[in-house]
């Protein structure tokens, strides 16, 4: 079993690391909107000591994270599946001694691999424009990033497995990574949602892929609320495996009645 | 090796209604429509054994491969390869069969060819000395060596087609399933393509089912052939007792003084130089050939009588 996977995700990582020019477009665009989120929130505090107990440099530092993490781990298995099933492709996936989703997170694996060392030539610069500094709860912060990440690649499986039955997720992956990152707190600190809106996205899943682990990283969120978040994102993965696992079922039912 | 019985597969798809909202009601009805993809097929196909697999576009073919790699379940009949349930024992079935669509590849596009072939070798588990072997004897079958580091866009299509054939051998599997190997590629890549079916099926004992629109490739490759329209098998024997069962007559082709051609067909028995003489005493002659009944007229004549 792992010789497979292992093999998916080589070609996740050879995959992401194909195009050169992607490679130096997406560090330039993290860098840009890391300054442009600076210069924005600068103006906002003005004099301000701290809102909703965030100091502005723990904020920067928060943002800087967050798109740092986002930019990094945004799951690209959506296009890719959706790309082999319009093509027929997918028939190649689906005759493989090696289960359909296991491939998929084996590839995305790889891809998040190629990314993060893509990313590399960006970290000092963000970390320097975020004045990022050395974090007081370094396992907290990566054992929370980790089960996030786990949380999203379950979900990028489930838009996946919806192609089956759409044929088209180009629509639903463009509204998905929207609802996510914006949910995520890339642009906006979950704690400055206001009622409802926060409400909404303190009960879904996507503030684990971004606010959680930088609340954590710059000391906002410390002690009791970290193991709580883990309990919690344990569930969330719990949950989702049971809702994959029945929804694959199905779609696979699906594949064999529509001939893929 | 491959045992097929009544195998029927009917597909159910929601019914499409035209209009500005057509979509809209294709999308929440409940009315279904049902369509007989193959109808009752049954065959056998001992080990070793090279078959063409022949019919018109849409006739149900690239079904039956479907459900002979298990990605179809039969909507009824059975099917087995190699003493295995396809769709039951999808794994283990996936390692005894190799598949190659000449319209689409399984080489990932961005990547050099070798980045596939090593993913094959992963996903199906070849020991590396194993992989390593295979790898080299089918670089020299297939001359792959010079473009191994090439990514597969910037392959040609017949570079890309013996790229696929690799990969769908590196494996070893007894069963070869070839869907229109050998669409538009030109003649020596298509000859390039028979010579590595012919070796593979020789050297391994390897069981090829081949299904094609040119019947060039069934004439090297195969003696035996199945032909299916509308889903059902319409002939199941040799190629040479086709031609013997089916064969139009022979056609004396006459190129008059005048430019102008015609031909007269030969019934059986009948004499030639007779009916030469009979063409030559009311014409001039300026050319004159028989055409002797190929595969193509025999099958073209069978397609049209089953659709009568």
């Amino acid at each position: 079993m792992i010789r497979p996977l292992a093999g998916m995700a080589r070609v996740g990582l050879r995959f992401q690391l194909a195009y050169r020019s992607d490679v130096i477009m997406t560090v330039l665009a993290l860098i840009a909107q890391v300054f442009l989120l600076r210069m924005v929130w600068t103006s906002v505090y003005g004099g301000a000591g701290q809102a909703r107990g965030l100091t502005l440099e723990a904020l920067l530092a928060y943002l800087s994270l967050a798109n740092l993490q986002a930019f990094a781990t945004t799951p690209i298995i959506p296009l890719i599946a959706h790309f082999r099933i319009r093509t027929g492709m997918v028939f190649f996936d689906l005759s493989r001694p090696t289960g359909y989703l296991p491939q998929m997170a084996a590839f995305q694996a790889g891809h998040t691999l190629g990314g993060l060392l893509m990313l590399a030539p960006a970290v000092p610069v963000v970390l320097l424009v975020g004045t990022i500094t050395p974090t007081a709860q370094p396992l907290g912060y990566a054992a929370t990033l980790t089960l996030g990440y786990v949380i999203s690649v379950m979900m990028s499986l489930l838009i996946c497995v919806i192609g089956f039955w759409t044929l088209e997720t180009g629509a639903i992956s463009l509204l998905y990574r929207l609802i996510s990152q914006f949910f995520a707190g890339t642009m906006v600190p979950l704690s400055f949602f206001p009622g409802a809106l926060g409400v909404l996205a303190e009960a879904l899943p996507f503030k684990y892929m971004g606010y959680v682990p930088a609340a954590i990283y710059v000391g906002h969120l410390s002690g009791g609320q970290v193991v709580q978040a883990m309990i919690v994102e344990v569930s969330w993965i719990a949950g989702l495996a049971v809702l994959l696992w029945a929804v694959w079922r199905r779609a696979h039912r699906r594949v064999v009645i529509n001939g893929g | 090796m491959i045992r097929v019985e009544s195998l029927t597969k009917v597909f159910r798809r929601p019914r499409t209604f035209p209009g500005p909202l057509g979509a809209l009601r294709t999308l929440v009805t409940r009315r279904y429509d049902e369509r007989v993809a193959v109808d009752d097929v049954s065959f056998e196909i001992p080990e070793g054994e090279v078959v063409g697999y022949l019919g018109p576009n849409g006739a149900g073919k690239s079904t039956t491969v479907k459900m002979l790699t298990g990605i179809l379940t039969p909507t009824s009949g059975l099917v087995e390869v190699g003493g295995r349930v396809p769709w039951r024992d999808r794994s283990a079935n996936a390692r005894s069969v190799g598949v190659v669509f000449g319209q689409r590849s399984q080489l990932w596009w961005d990547l050099p060819l070798i980045e596939s072939l090593r993913l094959v070798g992963a996903l199906y588990d070849v020991p590396a000395a194993h992989f390593t072997g295979s790898l080299r004897r089918m670089c020299d079958l297939l001359g792959l060596d010079d473009f191994l580091d090439t990514p597969v866009r910037q392959l040609s299509l017949g570079q890309r087609m013996r790229g696929d054939l690799a990969a769908a051998m590196l494996y070893d599997p007894p069963i070869l399933y070839l869907d229109e190997p050998t669409v538009g590629l030109d003649v020596l890549a298509k000859q390039a393509v028979r010579e590595f079916i012919v070796d593979t099926n020789r050297a391994g004992r390897t069981t090829v089912v081949l299904t094609t629109h040119d019947l060039a490739d069934v004439e090297a490759l195969c003696r035996r052939i199945i032909l299916i329209d509308k889903g059902r098998v319409l002939y199941d024997g040799g190629i040479d007792a086709l031609v013997t069962a089916y064969a139009p007559p022979r056609r004396l082709v006459v190129h008059l003084a005048d430019d102008e051609t015609r031909t007269f067909d030969i019934a059986g028995g009948a004499s030639v130089p007779e009916l030469i003489g009979r063409v030559a005493a009311e014409n001039t002659i300026r050319d004159l050939s028989i055409e002797e009944p190929d595969l193509e007229s025999v099958i073209k004549q069978i397609y049209a009588e089953s659709t009568r």
